[in-house]
């Protein structure tokens, strides 16, 4: 066992103790879960522990660790994937939080830290949040010293409609600039059926724009609902500053398009996405439509379909899909999952060939009963890289309950 | 021709009504409506609203259809409830128990026994019997403790997760791809539901297994990655270039890539013919390299760097890669400008 499993597990077992010793009557009860996971591909083996508890009205706690049994080579064998504590004012006004967590201010872009985060309400319906801490390496690494990144946004609510928001954040590796980013955003509502919300973010460190997003929704009555996107992402603006290749200059991908849901039957939704992708010179279809039938009032037993196009010049793909999950007495359901995927072109770009079809399918076993949960699969496909390929996954977990 | 066919729809139809919720079957709704009609009160039946210690469910007992002289010879002997009210309205009842700080009692005077002034959709139907938030607010002025998110004056639990909302904040649509945007602006609002782990079971930098991976069993857990992801994660990549590094590291591409064989020592370049040329013209790599810089990044970053500045230097055959009027605040003295600029 390796430093990185010894620390987290260690951290596992301290926090769950902590949890167990400070919850009080007052408080939620700590729930603990733990996870195992084996499949025949890598990582072969996996097991999770997860943990949360409000100690008391004000005060919460959660963290989430894993150890691998295989991991793939290069990666590590354990890690802390959240480990919180939260606080705040009895009144609401204030927040903080401390530990492992992803930080994210408004548009720009989510960091996982360690590190802290704040959150005050000012007068006149503004409130200004923050964090500071370190970005979190995988390994439960240090090797880098003078790594650090900071964030800070303020908004302001607009009565009971929308709020409109100014975040900024920086990041250093090793003491050099990777990132400094700005970021603007707003969500209104005009009345109670449209919306729009819409996100933009500046890179300072090569002056452009990095990422742009908005959707506007249209809700015609309970059963049919209208949305509009557009987005904008230039590749190069999401890479640290560090590297040479965001100095080369990019070609932004753009798309854009409308989607409509409609709920046909109490039991039926389907939906409906007719997009474009542009990138440079390509100009692609993105389609799709998707529909979901209910088997019971609780959806407990489902079924759905979907057919999509995308993809872009050489690389447009054609998909079929289905998915069901049917619940059995005895707490079992069974599920299974179909997918068909044609690609335009049977060779890569490069002349390689790749297959005319890459069919996938899994087929479960479920058991889902009080504390416990237990699920086994099959799973086959054919794709690029191998022309059949069967696959076992298991899983076992529990969750505990107390005091 | 166009008769046999409207015929036709409508008989399927109605053979899938029941398949579609169009037409209950099994347990019928409770009649509601026709106990009001016959002045049957509602404590009459619901019997210890007064005392509501936070666990009871108030359903009715057979004795209260029986013993009050309304129902004295029952037409079966099978509990009332069996068939006179569908097991997802006491579901929806048990949900609500564990999900709402809700004490009866203390309403029951101000109320005068009028329970319709809450459940004002009874009479519809079983699917209303726990009012909307919105009737809530009729009477209780919530907006500072909305403002605080402050929910659990009301809401137990909500970062576990058990109760999606339906009226308002419905996660319904894209909203795997939508979520983004939205969050932006009330990130805080998120919070109010979703722990820490929700975000960064996605976003982590430490992430074990996707949600897809953990919850194999569930084809209808949200995700991008589901189904046959590893086959068209390559043609996604390329349509949408950035995607991916929104939440991997451009490192992660070579990493896998490296253990299943795809690249790595021993195998022949992944770059198509033309990738080198002499030429602009002849040279695809330049414009492979802006439009998927992390792609390049995945293999050639940081000690792989200096195979781009062999060529591409002040003074090299390669060339001045920036785009016209580039502009940065890195300092030449730094990474990466230092490579070329000395």
């Amino acid at each position: 066992m390796n430093r990185a499993t010894t620390i987290a597990l260690v951290l596992a077992v301290v926090l769950a103790g902590m949890l167990g010793f400070e919850t009080s009557a007052h408080g939620d009860p700590l729930t603990l879960r733990a996870d195992a996971l084996a499949t025949t591909q890598s990582p072969a083996g996996l097991v999770m522990l997860e943990t949360d508890s409000k100690l008391s009205s004000t005060v919460s706690a959660e963290a989430v660790v894993w150890t691998a049994a295989s991991p793939l080579p290069g990666e590590h064998a354990g890690d802390v994937l959240v480990i919180a504590l939260r606080a705040r004012t009895a009144d609401g006004r204030a927040s903080t939080q401390l530990g492992r967590f992803v930080a994210i201010l408004g548009a720009t872009r989510p960091l996982q830290i360690d590190g802290a985060a704040g959150r005050v309400q000012l007068p006149h319906a503004f409130y200004t949040e923050a964090y500071a801490g370190i970005p979190v390496l995988a390994g439960l690494g240090t090797g880098r010293a003078w790594d650090w990144a900071v964030g800070a946004r303020i908004a302001r609510k607009l009565g009971d409609y929308g709020s409109v928001g100014l975040a900024m954040m920086e990041q250093r590796d090793d003491g050099r600039l990777a990132t400094e980013e700005v970021g603007a955003d707003a969500g209104v509502a005009f009345g109670k059926r449209d919306d729009v919300a819409v996100k933009l973010a500046y890179d300072l460190a090569n002056p452009a724009v990095a990422d742009a997003e908005v959707t506007a929704r249209h809700v015609h009555d309970r059963s049919l609902r209208f949305d509009l996107y557009a987005g904008y992402r230039a590749a190069s603006h999401l890479l640290p500053a560090t590297s040479l290749f965001t100095v080369l200059g990019d070609i932004p991908a753009e798309r854009g398009g409308a989607r409509v849901t409609w709920k046909a039957a109490p039991r039926l939704e389907i939906s409906a996405d007719a997009g474009v992708r542009y990138v440079e010179d390509d100009l692609a279809p993105a389609l799709s439509a998707h529909a979901r039938l209910a088997l019971d009032d609780t959806s407990r037993s489902a079924l759905t379909g979907e057919i999509r196009r995308d993809g872009a010049s050489d690389d447009a793909w054609t998909g079929l899909s289905g998915a069901a999950r049917i619940a059995l007495p005895y707490a079992l359901f069974v599920s299974t999952e179909l997918e068909l995927v044609i690609p335009d072109s049977d060779r890569t770009p490069g002349g390689r060939y790749r297959g005319r079809a890459w069919p996938w399918a899994l087929a479960a076993l479920g058991w889902d009963f009080s504390a416990w949960h237990a699920a086994a699969a099959l799973e086959a496909s054919s794709s690029p890289e191998s022309r059949a390929r069967i696959d076992a996954l298991l899983q076992l977990g529990r969750t505990w309950s107390g005091p | 021709m166009r008769r046999p066919l409207v015929v036709a729809a409508l008989v399927a139809l109605a053979a899938c009504a029941g398949v579609l919720g169009l037409r209950k079957s099994g347990p019928q709704p409770f009649p509601h409506r026709a106990h009001v009609l016959a002045n049957v009160s509602c404590t009459q039946c619901h019997g210890q609203l007064d005392h509501d210690d936070g666990t009871a469910l108030h359903v009715p007992e057979d004795k209260s259809c029986t013993t009050s002289g309304c129902h004295e010879k029952p037409h079966d002997t099978h509990a009332c409830l069996d068939c006179h009210a569908t097991p997802e309205a006491l579901a929806q009842l048990a949900a609500a128990r564990d999900h709402l700080a809700f004490d009866h009692a203390r309403y029951l005077p101000r109320t005068h026994g009028d329970c319709m002034r809450c459940h004002n959709g009874v009479a519809e139907g079983d699917d209303h019997m726990r009012p909307a938030m919105a009737t809530c607010f009729k009477c209780h002025d919530h907006d500072a403790q909305r403002d605080a998110r402050k929910c659990d004056a009301c809401h137990k639990s909500l970062e576990a997760g058990t109760d999606m909302p339906a009226g308002h904040l419905a996660h319904d649509g894209d909203w795997v791809h939508e979520h983004g945007v939205r969050a932006a602006s009330s990130a805080d609002l998120c919070q109010t539901c979703h722990a820490e782990k929700f975000c960064a079971s996605c976003h982590g930098v430490t992430v074990a297994a996707l949600p897809a991976t953990q919850h194999f069993a569930d084809p209808f857990t949200p995700s991008v990655h589901r189904a046959g992801f590893a086959a068209r994660h390559s043609l996604e990549a390329k349509a949408d270039p950035g995607a991916c590094q929104q939440c991997h590291q451009p490192e992660r591409c070579a990493t896998c890539h490296r253990v299943k064989g795809i690249a790595g020592d021993g195998r022949t370049s992944p770059h198509p013919p033309g990738w080198v040329g002499i030429t602009a013209a002849e040279s695809s790599h330049g414009r492979e390299a802006r439009r998927d810089p992390a792609a390049c990044a995945s293999c050639h970053g940081g000690a792989g760097e200096a195979l781009c500045v062999s060529c591409h230097k002040v003074g090299g055959v390669g060339g001045n890669p920036h785009p016209p009027g580039f502009s940065s605040r890195v300092r030449l003295t730094e990474m990466p400008c230092r490579m070329c600029h000395k």
